[in-house]
């Protein structure tokens, strides 16, 4: 199969094409990982967990972003065209700088906000309805596909984008959270939860299913009551 | 990317989003357009006059392009604002096949009647 990769060095792109031998049950990270041992060492792009979980090998493979450690070379024909990911800087290669988008992240304090007492900590309970309000939501593996397409947030750049407003909807959604307010407060500026424009790219794009477009909407409307 | 982000949809609601900002630009520019129009008839004989030749049968594609994006903007509208209430987003794409189907037959139904109010 024909591998044809967009590659960036010293500020400037070009493609290049590699010939890469495939067997049944071959992924994209594979194919990666063979032309990086057997034809280009300098060959850059970023991976950990090979599968699915980390959120690491996020790419543009023939215009849409995907895992390659879960795209399935035998959905191919005869060519495959890899991109880095599109509203991220590029580093080199297929790599792209993610600290602004771990920066949005941070900035909704994606994490539990509780009155615990330290000294004598209980056990926070919570029923499994509850759980269910936002399980979805805590799939994300923050792999920034959702990013790369959404227009609003390519249009501009201090827009929180849809996985950190997911992070926000759900803290806020647990029953055990008393950050709301907070959140809440972050997510109504003019980069948050209003510079949606309902695209619903986000949701088509996502590896885990988990529907940002919604958990947007959820938390527009929680900024309104 | 800016603006060009708009044209670079990944699936048929990226393509919706594009359609609706160039009809939502579309139809502002015929609403300008129209109200200066408007304004400059100051008498009944130039009135007649300019109606006679873009009420005819050589405007009639562009009064139907007009119908398809308004038809198209204010179905898409109705969509999205089901979706922002926070109805149907796992039902989307069957949402989006069901006003694709409206804005078609409204645009076929307000074009036929357009053609039918022009007469002979």
């Amino acid at each position: 199969m024909k591998f044809v990769i967009r590659r960036f060095k010293d500020d400037k792109s070009f493609w290049q094409s590699f010939e890469v031998p495939v067997k049944k049950g071959m992924t994209l990270l594979d194919g990666l990982f063979y032309i990086r041992e057997n034809i280009d060492p300098s060959l850059a792009f970023r991976a950990s967990c090979r599968m699915g979980i980390c959120g690491s090998c996020a790419v543009k493979v023939n215009g849409r972003p995907r895992l390659a450690c879960e795209t399935q070379l035998s959905k191919f024909k005869k060519e495959i065209k890899i991109e880095p990911l599109d509203n991220f800087r590029v580093i080199r290669d297929l790599v792209t700088e993610f600290e602004g988008f771990f920066a949005k992240h941070k900035k909704v304090k994606p994490y539990l906000i509780a009155n615990t007492d330290y000294e004598n900590p209980i056990e926070q309970l919570q029923t499994p309805e509850e759980l269910k309000k936002y399980y979805i939501f805590t799939l994300c593996i923050k792999c920034g596909s959702c990013l790369s397409v959404c227009p609003s947030s390519a249009t501009l750049e201090s827009s929180l984008g849809p996985a950190a407003l997911v992070s926000a909807y759900r803290f806020n959604a647990d029953s055990r959270d008393r950050g709301k307010e907070e959140r809440l407060k972050i997510v109504s500026e003019s980069f948050g939860v209003w510079r949606c424009h309902s695209a619903m790219e986000c949701s088509e794009v996502c590896p885990k299913q988990i529907e940002p477009a919604k958990a947007i909407q959820l938390l527009r409307r929680e900024t309104l009551r | 990317m800016g603006v060009m982000s708009w044209f670079k949809y990944k699936s048929p609601f990226g393509l919706a989003f594009a359609f609706q900002r160039i009809t939502g630009i579309i139809l502002l520019f015929y609403l300008i357009l129209h109200l200066c129009y408007l304004t400059s008839l100051q008498s009944r004989e130039l009135y007649e006059t300019l109606t006679s030749i873009t009420v005819s049968r050589q405007f009639i594609i562009f009064d139907s392009l007009l119908i398809l994006c308004g038809v198209f903007h204010g179905v898409n509208g109705i969509r999205i604002i089901i979706h922002e209430l926070g109805i149907g987003h796992e039902l989307r794409r069957v949402v989006l096949a069901v006003s694709a189907i409206i804005a078609i037959l409204g645009w076929i139904i307000g074009s036929y009647i357009l053609l039918m109010a022009l007469g002979d």
